[in-house]
């Protein structure tokens, strides 16, 4: 019994200690600019299948579709200039950089100079104006940054294909650093019960661009094509 | 939806308007240079920004350190060396300037870049009545601004591009003197005003800012000097203060959706 007892004793005594410790080494700085690999246009799944569309979003996307071979992008609020939404603004051509402070990590990116902040230290509201580009809090799990996010407005696309969402879009991204410091993998996660009949996901790839200066992109700016036209 | 108040698009031509309606401003306005002609009244100053609440996280006392949320006290529709002065524009551009007075007090304003949803140019976008934050990275300082999503980036690590493209907000490089944060921005396109009322400024404008907290990092002091050998007689300067506010988060600011929500004397009401 008293042998137990200190070993009990010495058990919850390593794991105070284990809980004590200093939590891991500092996370990687994901500070500077990244542009994505390869943009992609008609969001698959990890497995290359369409998105699980429920039948009435099925029908929107297929609609979209139709329209676009015709031409028609009316239903694409980015030709008015307005945010593309996410993750479609993390899928397009033109570089974001992203800032890494303590409380905030920030997303600046090109496109028409959409700023972008994920909160750490804090959880989902639940109760969220909705946005854009939504409300995000952010975590570290070990050495990945995970954002999630909540609040988006339903008039943005999932991709420039023309995949819907509704305002009940819960988003989780997942950064991880490679190795090599250059790369940057990521992966989506989309969980929206009134668009899809199940949570899907899908991954996208950054380089890092060192040296490269983020240019004045203004979308109302007639005179200068706009970085989504390229 | 959308049901809690929200800090939304506004043009700042909406809100000269909503001035001269709603009737909270004083009730003599003054007049460009003193005329005393009424046709030349300028749209009043708001109030902008107070200081922070009671409880806010106390600021940074490092002189170097401008991480945060900033927000102008005070907001002048003209930027000349003091309230209800113009800049010293040459006389071309004066009566410029007069014209733009004239046709907004008739009602019928003319357009400018923020109108359109171009970014609003320097140096007036320093003094938009609605929250700035800095960000501080190696060698970067970066302004996060709520109006339109202007970003200006301040490189501390490099001079000025030779032959830099002119843009909205121009090429800003900075470098500390003392406690001081001093600005330089060339490189502007001549698509924007100095300021509201319609000073005009050409592609040689030269922006210096100088920056230092004050009152223990509790506001942030601005000394902004202005240079155009094209449109002013001479350069000049104004005093501007920020006044450091953790409370405050920027908020989503589409001005390309539509002006839903017009600040009233600083504070956004929501409609």
């Amino acid at each position: 019994m008293k042998r137990l007892g200190v070993a009990l004793a010495g058990f919850l005594g390593s794991v105070v200690l284990a809980t004590a410790m200093p939590v891991a080494a500092a996370p990687p700085d994901l500070t500077g600019v990244w542009s994505i690999v390869k943009p992609e246009d008609a969001l698959k799944t990890e497995d290359g299948k369409l998105p699980p569309l429920l039948p009435e979003a099925k029908a929107v996307y297929e609609k979209h579709q139709a329209m676009a071979a015709k031409g028609d992008h009316s239903f694409d609020t980015t030709t008015r200039c307005l945010p593309p939404g996410l993750p479609r603004l993390m899928l397009i051509r033109s570089p974001f950089e992203i800032l890494q402070r303590t409380n905030t990590i920030y997303f600046v990116h090109e496109l028409n100079r959409l700023p972008r902040r994920a909160y750490l230290n804090e959880k989902l509201p639940t109760d969220v104006d909705p946005h854009y580009l939504g409300y995000s809090v952010a975590h570290w799990d070990a050495d990945a940054l995970v954002i999630e996010s909540n609040g988006f407005e339903d008039g943005t696309l999932l991709d420039a294909a023309g995949l819907p969402h509704s305002e009940a879009l819960q988003l989780t991204e997942r950064y991880q650093l490679d190795k090599d410091g250059k790369h940057l993998h990521a992966r989506f996660t989309i969980d929206d019960s009134k668009t899809f009949s199940a949570p899907w996901s899908f991954k996208a790839e950054y380089l890092k661009r060192p040296g490269y200066e983020l240019h004045e992109d203004v979308c109302a700016d007639k005179e200068k094509p706009h970085l989504l036209a390229q | 939806m959308l049901t809690k108040t929200r800090r939304r698009g506004a043009f700042f031509l909406a809100i000269s308007l909503a001035a001269a309606s709603t009737g909270f401003a004083a009730p003599t306005p003054k007049t460009l240079n003193n005329s005393g002609d009424p046709t030349l009244a300028l749209t009043p100053p708001l109030r902008g920004s107070l200081a922070a609440p009671k409880g806010s996280a106390p600021p940074n006392p490092d002189p170097h350190n401008f991480e945060g949320v900033w927000w102008l006290q005070g907001y002048e529709y003209m930027l000349g060396p003091e309230s209800g002065v113009a800049p010293p524009l040459k006389p071309e551009y004066m009566r410029v300037l007069e014209r733009r007075i004239r046709a907004k007090n008739r009602g019928t304003p003319e357009a400018d870049a923020s109108t359109q949803c171009l970014p609003h140019g320097m140096p007036r976008l320093m003094e938009s009545p609605y929250p700035i934050e800095i960000v501080q990275t190696a060698g970067r300082l970066t302004f996060l601004h709520e109006v339109a999503h202007n970003v200006r980036r301040i490189w501390l690590n490099r001079p000025h591009p030779k032959n830099p493209t002119p843009s909205y907000l121009g090429d800003s490089v900075g470098h500390w003197e003392g406690d001081t944060l001093v600005v330089d921005t060339t490189g502007l396109n001549d698509r924007t005003f100095i300021d509201d009322e319609g000073s005009s400024h050409s592609t040689q404008l030269h922006v210096i800012e100088r920056y230092r907290k004050i009152e223990g990092g509790a506001k942030l002091e601005l000394t902004m000097t202005v240079e155009d050998p094209v449109t002013l007689e001479h350069p000049y300067s104004y005093h501007r203060i920020y006044h450091w506010r953790p409370d405050v988060r920027p908020q989503e600011y589409i001005c390309e959706e539509n002006n839903r929500n017009a600040p009233v004397d600083g504070v956004t009401v929501a409609k």
